[in-house]
């Protein structure tokens, strides 16, 4: 069966036959949205199951020729690095949908459509094995996501929507440029047009134009991620969109550029990324430090988990940037974590302001008395996001910092602040909604307390974390072997001493 | 026998001027159709017989008509877009009194469009030119008795008088140089010419040439008339203009250009070039201020001559290639989104207006669906048929080392999502009242044929692309030997 295929097949046929369902019957759209989004749940773990471990290359591969006269296929896969994401994807879009249905807005099967069509995108996108796929579930995520601003979003979503539209666009058409150029130098060095990544790996494109082509794909996923100071999307978008909407934002579509970085820009291009590691790192620096002032100083709680993940994003950036095995398969592994937690932080979010009628932390307080079960998630989901020792977090940024540290001590000191300043606010949002007097609720914020069909979604998130904070080998050795080979000729390009290349580079022969 | 190569033409023409004797003729109410019907049917024999004359080129009237298959897939374009407009014009008010000579008037605007698209010769092509125009003249002030519509045609027929001009003073010229009006005769003799930048004459001869087909075109900086045409045409008159004259215009370049001029093609390249990067700025950014669909779709055609022009720009084979593909994904994109207009127009007072498209979507939701989907295919959005379109383009351009015009072409295109998004986001928003919801009609059965038509073809043009590139291929091919 073409497992991988299918995981984009079934999502994108349940969302246009959500399309036919009447506006008003809610429950045939709860009903064809969940099982939909279960089932590729169960698709992606039989793509888990029949994982090859050993392998580093693209695995499971689905390869067919779309448009072959200009060098377009249809390539599907999974390899270490996108396969835990694939895995997230399918279940962070399970539960989120399964929260959205407790709470369905109007015109719900559009909503639902919507959410499963974004779905679509992400999942193809981690899987894509030619370029030009990848551009096109690129471009394809970003219309969903922009629609359900458009329609469901806050008071200012229609600036926030096109905001967050036009950031894109420009990065991702530049991308398109980039694409054909490279694959026409290319078709130069191996006699034959091709997209396919794993055919491009390897070309060498001398070191100018090697820079420019990281540049440009560098710049499209740098705006997705965000990265400072390409972050002028993030606060509009994140604050207007529904909370789902969000939540599912900023733990997978951001995942999407560093997926990119990873996947495309360091392998492809390593000269380049070595002529672009400084800068990039630097950028990556100052976005962990002003991601987390800005967390510490935001008004709302929503805008706290958005700017915290400014912050995180950059740890992962540097992760990559290093081109250090620890600090690869760190970076992967946070992505991972970082996806979970800030899904959980998001659902707390989404049950305070639904109890308590705002975001806005400074009118709540006190929370814990009424809600004891609330305050016991929010607890756990705020030790794991300020990665205390024993959370997932923690192995995650302890992979990265080792990392780092052993290419660039001064990165590692600098990065180190943000560990800080993600304790400082994230005990500041839980101490002031949670501790002291009760404010801003009544009857002590019974109303904010966990129900069941919250705990649906939060117990399995908090679960997993348990899961990666025992036993985080589970990922990191199916991961090893492809970031390994990501990064390898990065590594000869930076010119590393043999003994810290990871063994499969040395075979690798770098023209 | 090579009269056989005049068939499109015969069946056009004479269907062009049976449709206006109907007009003559005192028809029974049973019958009141029967221009249209005379159209659809010349417009599907015609077809058939481009169909069947597929193949091998053919040169017929002394040289002066070139059938390959290049001329034969842009007429089965042009085909496609008269039998559209016929159908979009049905029950079409500006067309109600006068039926003969508007559908008389289409047929022979089509007529002139394949005219100069299977042109062999310089006079061919001009009278091909001239008859598209002056058909469309009057097509555009055909509500007499609506002031927008004769100034329309009073400026079209002004600009468009001024391009003629143009146009026939750069063919003397290339014939005072050439000594000859043959299109294989001007090819040779370019190519045995050397460098243009020492003829001045022919170099000024190739520049009016570009100047008056860019008028046609409505490319940057001749493209002042278009906003204004094209708001007061009636809109499937509109919907014409920007399809098949588009379609003949970048014909016309082709012929002229890509194959005639190939010799020279280092000479004009950079020209061609500037052209399109302008227009594609200028039509984006003039799209961008818009609150009038009809007016937005006219920047937008501006902007998309910009797009189409880099595959002359570029002057290869693959460029042709690129350019047809996307001709025919413009083709049902733009049909796609004016046949919405035309819906909306029919339903209430202002219908080109983008606010009363508020909510739209909402009330009928197919109609709203098409308009989407026009309006992500020609923002360039995957994977629809105008993503294709532009990627060919911008892989043409790149293969031809002309890096930079594609990536003004990509940054151009991130400013058109703007304006495009803009028309399906109002489509879907909340309506605040459904009182001026006016008139609500049933909807004409022909109209909603049409924009379900080009709504499944901007997904399928894409998908299954392949077939339909082998035939851009094909035709491309033919125009360089």
């Amino acid at each position: 069966m073409p497992w991988v295929s299918l995981l984009v097949i079934v999502p994108f046929v349940v969302a246009i036959a959500l399309l036919f369902v009447k506006k008003d019957n809610h429950a045939t759209a709860r009903a064809l949205a969940i099982t939909g989004a279960l089932v590729t749940v169960a698709i992606s773990i039989v793509v888990v199951v029949l994982f090859d471990r050993t392998s580093g290359a693209l695995q499971q591969v689905d390869h067919a020729n779309w448009i072959s006269s200009i060098g377009l296929s249809w390539d599907l896969g999974v390899d270490g690095i996108s396969l835990w994401l694939v895995l997230m994807t399918t279940v962070l879009f399970a539960l989120g949908i399964i929260a959205a249905c407790r709470r369905l807005p109007d015109r719900a099967n559009v909503f639902l459509s919507l959410l499963l069509l974004s779905e679509v995108g992400l999942l193809g996108l981690f899987t894509a094995g030619d370029l030009v796929l990848f551009y096109v579930f690129w471009e394809f995520m970003l219309i969903p996501f922009a629609f359900l601003i458009w329609n469901w979003g806050g008071d200012d979503r229609r600036r926030a929507g096109y905001t967050f539209v036009i950031y894109t666009m420009v990065g991702s058409l530049v991308m398109l440029v980039s694409i054909i150029t490279t694959a026409m130098l290319a078709s130069q060095h191996l006699g034959y047009l091709t997209f396919l990544i794993r055919d491009l790996e390897g070309v060498p494109f001398g070191t100018t134009a090697s820079t420019l082509l990281f540049a440009g794909f560098g710049l499209a996923f740098l705006i997705k991620l965000p990265l400072w100071p390409f972050h002028g999307w993030l606060p509009m978008a994140y604050s207007q969109a529904p909370i789902v909407v969000t939540a599912l934002m900023a733990a997978l579509m951001s995942k999407a550029g560093v997926y990119g970085l990873l996947r495309v820009g360091v392998p492809l291009f390593p000269d380049g990324a070595n002529t672009l590691l400084i800068p990039i790192a630097i950028l990556a620096l100052v976005g962990i430090i002003y991601g987390s002032l800005l967390a510490w100083r935001a008004p709302t709680m929503r805008l706290l988990v958005g700017y915290s993940s400014l912050a995180h994003l950059g740890f992962i950036v540097l992760g990559i940037m290093v081109f250090d095995s620890m600090a690869a398969q760190g970076a992967v592994l946070q992505m991972v974590n970082h996806g979970i937690v800030v899904a959980a932080a998001f659902t707390i979010v989404m049950v305070l302001g639904r109890g308590g009628g705002t975001e806005d932390m400074d009118r709540l307080a006190g929370l814990a008395k009424g809600a004891p079960r609330l305050a016991v998630g929010f607890l756990i989901v705020a030790m794991a996001a300020l990665a205390l020792p024993g959370s997932n977090s923690f192995v995650g940024e302890f992979f990265i910092l080792g990392g780092v540290f052993r290419q660039y001590s001064w990165m590692a000191v600098i990065a180190m602040a943000g560990v800080i300043y993600a304790a400082v606010y994230m005990l500041r949002m839980y101490q002031s909604t949670m501790n002291g007097p009760v404010k801003g609720v009544p009857a002590d914020g019974r109303a904010c307390e966990l129900t069941r069909s919250d705990g649906l979604v939060l117990v399995p998130l908090i679960l997993i974390m348990v899961f990666i904070a025992v036993w985080p080998r589970a990922l990191v050795g199916a991961t090893q072997a492809s970031t390994d080979r990501a990064i390898a000729a990065a590594q000869v390009a930076a010119d590393r001493p043999t003994s810290q290349i990871t063994p499969l580079s040395i075979t690798r022969n770098r023209p | 026998m090579n009269s056989i190569v005049g068939v499109p033409l015969y069946i056009m023409s004479a269907a062009t001027l049976l449709a206006i004797v109907t007009g003559a003729l005192r028809l029974p109410t049973g019958l009141r159709r029967l221009p249209e019907w005379i159209g659809l049917v010349a417009v599907a024999a015609t077809f058939a017989s481009i169909t069947f004359l597929w193949g091998e080129s053919r040169v017929g009237f002394a040289g002066e008509i070139h059938l390959n298959r290049m001329g034969l897939l842009l007429t089965g374009i042009i085909l496609l877009a008269t039998a559209a407009v016929i159908l979009l014009s049905w029950g079409e008010p500006a067309g109600a009194g006068r039926r003969a000579e508007y559908t008389g008037l289409l047929l022979a605007a089509a007529t002139g469009m394949i005219l100069t698209v299977i042109a062999g010769d310089l006079i061919v092509l001009f009278i091909g030119i001239e008859l598209l125009s002056v058909s469309l003249y009057i097509l555009c002030a055909i509500e007499v008795t609506r002031e927008r519509s004769l100034e329309a045609g009073l400026k079209y027929l002004i600009t468009g008088a001024v391009g003629t001009a143009i146009l026939i003073y750069g063919f003397a010229l290339l014939y005072g140089m050439t000594g000859t009006t043959s299109i294989d005769g001007i090819s040779r003799a370019l190519a045995e010419a050397g460098p243009l930048t020492s003829q001045p004459l022919l170099l000024a001869s190739m520049a009016l040439i570009a100047v008056a087909l860019g008028f046609k075109a409505s490319a940057v900086p001749f493209h002042h008339w278009t906003p204004d045409v094209y708001e007061g045409a009636p809109t499937p008159v509109t919907a014409f203009m920007a399809t098949g004259t588009k379609t003949a215009a970048m014909g016309a370049f082709l012929i002229l250009f890509t194959g005639a001029a190939q010799g020279a093609i280092a000479d004009w390249r950079v020209l061609i070039g500037t052209i399109a990067a302008a227009s594609m700025i200028v039509g984006n950014l003039g799209a961008l201020v818009q609150t009038n669909v009809k007016r937005m779709l006219a920047w937008s055609s501006i902007a998309q001559a910009g797009y189409l022009l880099i595959g002359v720009a570029v002057g290869t084979q693959y460029g042709a290639e690129a350019l047809v593909y996307y001709l025919i994904a413009y083709l049902v994109m733009t049909l796609a989104a004016f046949a919405i207009v035309i819906l909306r127009e029919r339903e209430v007072e202002n219908g080109d207006d983008l606010q009363s498209f508020t909510g739209y979507g909402r009330r009928r939701p197919w109609a709203g669906g098409v308009m989407t989907l026009a309006m992500l295919s020609l923002a360039g959005f995957p994977p629809l048929a105008g993503f294709i379109g532009k990627f060919m383009l911008f892989q043409a351009a790149i293969d031809a080392q002309m890096l930079w015009i594609a990536i003004i072409g990509a940054l151009a295109s991130a400013v058109s999502v703007v304006y495009y998004l803009r028309v399906a986001i109002v489509m879907w928003s909340p309506t605040p009242d459904d009182a001026h919801e006016v008139r609500r009609l049933r909807v004409p059965l022909s109209v909603a044929a049409v924009a379900l038509i080009c709504g499944v073809a901007i997904v399928a043009l894409a998908v299954f692309a392949q077939p339909v590139i082998n035939l851009c291929r094909g035709a491309a091919e033919s125009l360089i030997s």
